[in-house]
């Protein structure tokens, strides 16, 4: 999961990729040209990568348009549903099973929060820190476990302390924005939004180029198109920013008009804090570093819970130490 | 008079179905299956005999088109695209109020949710 935008496009490589090449086209023609392609649907939102040799993406509502943006060529297209890596998500977050399964998962997580006390506990007497050459059977599982518990152990509580807050965020956010006086996030308001139904008179390139101009320092990334609410909707990503970094939006009207803008910075601290304990505990909070650990610690977990096991195993006789391994604990 | 009662007893559901107008503004929430809260829903529709048109969204300001609707008897359907997500709803309803359930894809996810909508207007 830390890593699933990337697995995504190795999944799709010749939508996900483009060779980079000197113009960009407008976003009316990416667009027109796709709508064209596609029976006339309209066009509900684009997607505009942050590399340039990744594909843009035209969101129509049969499903998600992949346009190379510098030679104006369409792609592909991919129907909305669950794949496997949603799949993968979903057992992430709930095992699979929505209700009952999320339960399952965040009390575990706290009992894995638990079982990490218990694991240093256990380990401090003999304070071991290394794997035998010549260990075989139980020895060598309660060494790995050893050791790497004792190395991973702070990445490890960072990652499950963080997933607890995720899992109890409901109950747990009214006691952390009082304890830390948060304030609600602000939107700045311009001007009332109106309902209108008529074409927009700006194109999506002119509010884009709008929503640049209200916050030069971030990059657009996403643009819904205007519809019945009258209103574009730009969302940019501030790369100075390490927490909430996308989560600013410029809202326009279909004239160009700005109505509101969010920005990452006037979130509230408690949003801000719930946030950043996403970002730890998906390891994207600082970028490929954080993700490259993230993806250790979770690798550790799945040596941790095995070792374990195969312990557990050896200490009820249910599989047997080799002859020559001999018993240490 | 025993015929009476059944032909009133047979005509009274369609009596029913007829008489749902959807024209107006739909306020409330969905949860999606496993999620943490409720999302706000605001839908101004507009029915004309057995087609209904408007558009759907969190909010006055953020409205997306209904498309593919269909009403039959005291059942509507219908679906909307954000970009990222198509939602698709099956409600029925009673009264001044309309509940159901949602289906919600993504390029990867899909889920359900429970609807819940009030007529406020």
């Amino acid at each position: 999961m830390v890593f699933e935008p990337e697995l995504d496009r190795a999944l799709h490589p010749r939508l996900a990729y483009v060779r980079p090449g000197p113009d960009v086209h407008s976003l009316a023609e990416l667009g027109s040209t796709v709508s064209q392609r596609f029976n006339s649907e309209p066009v509900v939102a684009y997607f505009l990568a942050s590399e340039p040799d990744l594909a843009w993406q035209v969101a129509l509502p049969s499903g998600i348009v992949y346009v190379n943006q510098h030679t104006g060529e369409i792609l592909g297209e991919r129907s909305r549903g669950q794949t496997f890596l949603g799949f993968v998500h979903e057992v992430h977050v709930r095992l699979g099973g929505g209700e009952f399964g999320k339960d399952i998962l965040r009390w575990s997580t706290l009992a894995t929060l638990v079982s990490l006390a218990t694991g240093l506990y256990l380990w401090w007497p003999a304070k071991r820190v290394r794997v035998r050459r010549n260990g075989s059977g139980r020895s060598l599982w309660v060494d790995l476990h050893n050791t790497i518990g004792i190395i991973a152990l702070a990445p490890l509580a960072l990652i499950v302390g963080t997933g607890v807050l995720l899992g109890f965020e409901n109950e747990l956010a009214p006691a952390v924005e009082r304890i830390i006086a948060s304030r609600p996030s602000a939107v700045t308001r311009f001007r009332q939004a109106s309902a209108q139904m008529s074409a927009p008179a700006i194109t999506p390139d002119q509010a884009v180029a709008i929503a640049r101009r209200v916050m030069p320092d971030a990059v657009p990334y996403r643009l819904q198109m205007p519809k019945y609410g009258g209103s574009y909707r730009v969302a940019l990503l501030d790369p100075r920013r390490s927490i909430a970094a996308d989560h600013n939006v410029v809202v326009l009207d279909s004239s160009g008009n700005v109505l509101s803008k969010i920005q990452s910075s006037d979130l509230s601290e408690g949003d801000r804090l719930f946030a950043a304990n996403e970002e730890i505990h998906t390891g994207s909070i600082w970028g490929l570093p954080t993700r490259v650990a993230a993806c250790f610690t979770s690798l550790a977990a799945v040596v941790q819970v095995s070792s374990g096991w195969l312990m557990w195993l050896y200490r009820k006789k249910l599989i047997s130490a080799p002859p020559s391994s001999p018993e240490r604990t | 008079m025993n015929i009476r009662i059944c032909i009133v007893l047979l005509l009274l559901p369609l009596c029913t179905a007829f008489a749902a107008d959807l024209t107006g503004k739909w306020s409330g929430t969905f949860r999606a299956t496993g999620a943490d809260h409720d999302i706000p829903q605001l839908f101004i529709l507009q029915q004309d005999g057995a087609g209904l048109h408007g558009s759907g969204g969190p909010d006055q300001s953020e409205q997306y088109p209904i498309e593919n609707a269909v009403i039959n008897g005291d059942k509507v359907t219908f679906e909307l695209t954000t970009g990222e997500w198509r939602f698709s709803y099956r409600l029925r309803v009673s009264g001044g109020e309309m509940s159901g359930d949602l289906d919600l894809k993504s390029e990867n996810n899909a889920r359900k949710a429970k609807v819940s909508l009030k007529r406020v207007e």
